[in-house]
């Protein structure tokens, strides 16, 4: 790095040295990881003669990925936190935009596409394994299918919100924002059963009951007309909260609260 | 140049800083100095750009530290009282960390860790105390910084390593450098600093040069204050270690004023030591109005 790109305000140059960092810092937790999903294969191979990864891999290995991502997500700013780390940690000379932009990078795409690399290479091995083993060979895993993509999707609106949460949370970020998460979404089913109550009021005597069987929609007993079209609307307004907005908001409130931290630990 | 203009800082609802006026001149070693509290740590902090100030103005050569631009960072070091290393030997940490200060010298690097007697091969966790502080100490010289902040810097060294310690500072003070010690260990840097900022309910008390402390004052050990012109005096084994003021005109004669007195007469008799400098009459000295009050 040369002192001119010292005047960026962003540079991805730094960006690249932060990510390389983190690299660095989650490699051996990774390689541990990534050591006993081997060792339950085989394991499972010695007893039943097949990887237990490999018999579903759709779920297994995308289960794994989307686990551990969510998991390196709500630990990224763990440093930032520290009441000893975190003076150096905000005193390392990036912007905090670049912190934030290197973090996003490296656990929405850097470590997806490692960690895919990592388990296509397991799953080979694995499969070779089984035939060795007179077992049955499963097809190699690989993440490049649609639904994977869909998958992908979903994990990185839901990796932003960790992140946003690591960025937050002192200590324990998983289970806060775990729990928030929970929180919010009985917030938005209560908000939508109370619409619904509004909409489509309960008769005495009535149940307060929302039911949705073979195309039919019945609340409180009353059956919906065009139930295909509100729910359509309803899924639509689902998708653009869940995907758009809380990502959106995430990103948002994730950045600020790196860019505002300050060292007040440990200061008399 | 590092300036505080008018500068407010604070805990939640507790003021530590109201309209703090400081100016730092690159090319000398200021002392920072303070009771417990008085908020030393927080002033460097706030100069560094780890923490943020409620108002005011603080720049450090033209930049605004809490917007913690890349080139401020990388142009400020900040050196802890007990600095937090990384679990790495230090090749791998000069891979990681010095590629984002373009100006890191690494042959002055090499050089400091020999001199310091740091092990290479070992594992900056595996430091002890004073060594991870050695380390801290010579990444920050080397980091080609100008703005450097040690909090605290000789706590915790032994009498070698505090000898080392003013050997390594006295050659980072550059003629392009601003260099901040905080200290409560006055004596051990008091070769070095120069000037001395004293920091007291939220304000600069004092910010006095070296040529100001000898040519004004004076320290001396007496058996009795009567008819002494005594700005501020300790109680001792023998009699009294005292700080004097020199008559008008006089310039010689006498210890060099000792900091850690002229410290506690700051703290303890303001009023006294501004009068002193100002080369006015001190009233009589009565012992007892100015104890220092240790927080």
């Amino acid at each position: 790095m040369n002192t001119d790109s010292l005047e960026k305000k962003f540079s991805l140059g730094r960006v690249a040295l932060l990510i390389r960092n983190r690299a660095y810092d989650d490699a051996p937790g990774l390689g541990i990881g990534l050591a006993i999903l081997f060792g339950l294969n085989i394991l499972t191979l010695i007893i039943g003669r097949t990887a237990f990864m490999n018999e579903s891999p759709e779920e297994t290995y995308v289960a794994a990925i989307v686990l551990a991502g969510i998991l390196l997500s709500s630990l990224a700013f763990k440093g930032m936190h520290s009441g000893k780390s975190g003076t150096d940690w905000i005193l390392l000379p990036a912007t905090p935009l670049e912190k934030y932009a290197a973090a996003l990078a490296t656990y929405l795409v850097a470590f997806p596409l490692a960690a895919s690399g990592a388990l296509i290479a397991l799953s080979a091995v694995l499969s070779l394994l089984e035939r060795l083993a007179g077992g049955p060979g499963n097809a190699i895993w690989h993440p490049f299918t649609l639904g994977t993509a869909r998958d992908y999707g979903e994990y990185a609106a839901v990796a932003v919100a960790f992140l946003a949460g690591s960025a937050t949370f002192r200590k324990r970020a998983i289970l806060k924002t775990t729990g928030l998460a929970v929180a919010y979404v009985l917030a938005c089913a209560l908000l939508v059963y109370a619409g619904l109550a509004l909409l489509y009021g309960p008769a005495s005597g009535r149940d307060f009951s929302v039911s949705y069987d073979t195309g039919v929609l019945r609340v409180f007993g009353t059956e919906v007309a065009d139930a295909s079209g509100l729910e359509r609307i309803f899924r639509a307004l689902v998708d653009g909260v869940r995907l758009a907005l809380v990502p959106g908001f995430s990103l948002a409130f994730g950045y600020f609260r790196v860019a505002e931290k300050e060292a007040r630990d440990e200061v008399q | 140049m590092v300036t505080c203009a008018s500068m407010t800082f604070g805990y939640g609802k507790r003021p530590l800083f109201e309209g703090l006026d400081l100016s730092l001149e690159p090319g000398s070693i200021y002392g920072l100095l303070g009771l417990n509290g008085a908020g030393k740590t927080s002033l460097l902090k706030i100069v560094a750009g780890a923490l943020r100030p409620n108002g005011g103005r603080v720049e450090a050569f033209g930049r605004e530290p809490g917007a913690r631009q890349a080139a401020f960072l990388a142009d400020t070091a900040f050196v802890p009282e007990d600095p937090w290393l990384p679990p790495l030997k230090p090749a791998a940490w000069l891979e990681r960390y010095a590629a984002f200060r373009p100006a890191f010298d690494r042959a002055r690097f090499a050089r400091l860790m020999g001199e310091l007697s740091l092990d290479e091969g070992k594992l900056l966790t595996k430091y002890s105390y004073g060594q991870r502080k050695k380390f801290a100490l010579a990444s920050a010289i080397a980091s080609g910084a100008r703005t450097l902040l040690l909090d605290e810097p000789t706590n915790g060294l032994d009498i070698p390593s505090k000898a080392q310690f003013r050997r390594i500072l006295a050659e980072a003070a550059e003629p392009g450098r601003v260099v901040v010690v905080s200290t409560h260990q006055v004596r051990d840097l008091e070769s070095l600093i120069d000037p001395v900022v004293i920091v007291h309910d939220g304000k600069v008390l004092f910010s006095l040069g070296a040529d100001d402390l000898a040519g004004r004052l004076y320290g001396a050990r007496l058996r009795s204050l009567d008819g002494e012109p005594v700005v501020y005096a300790e109680r001792d084994a023998v009699g009294w270690a005292a700080l004097l003021a020199r008559p008008a005109g006089g310039t010689e004669g006498g210890q060099a004023p000792d900091l850690e007195l002229v410290f506690n007469a700051a703290v303890a008799a303001p009023e006294r030591l501004e009068a002193a400098l100002a080369g006015e009459p001190l009233p009589a000295y009565t012992p007892a109005a100015y104890a220092v009050e240790k927080e």
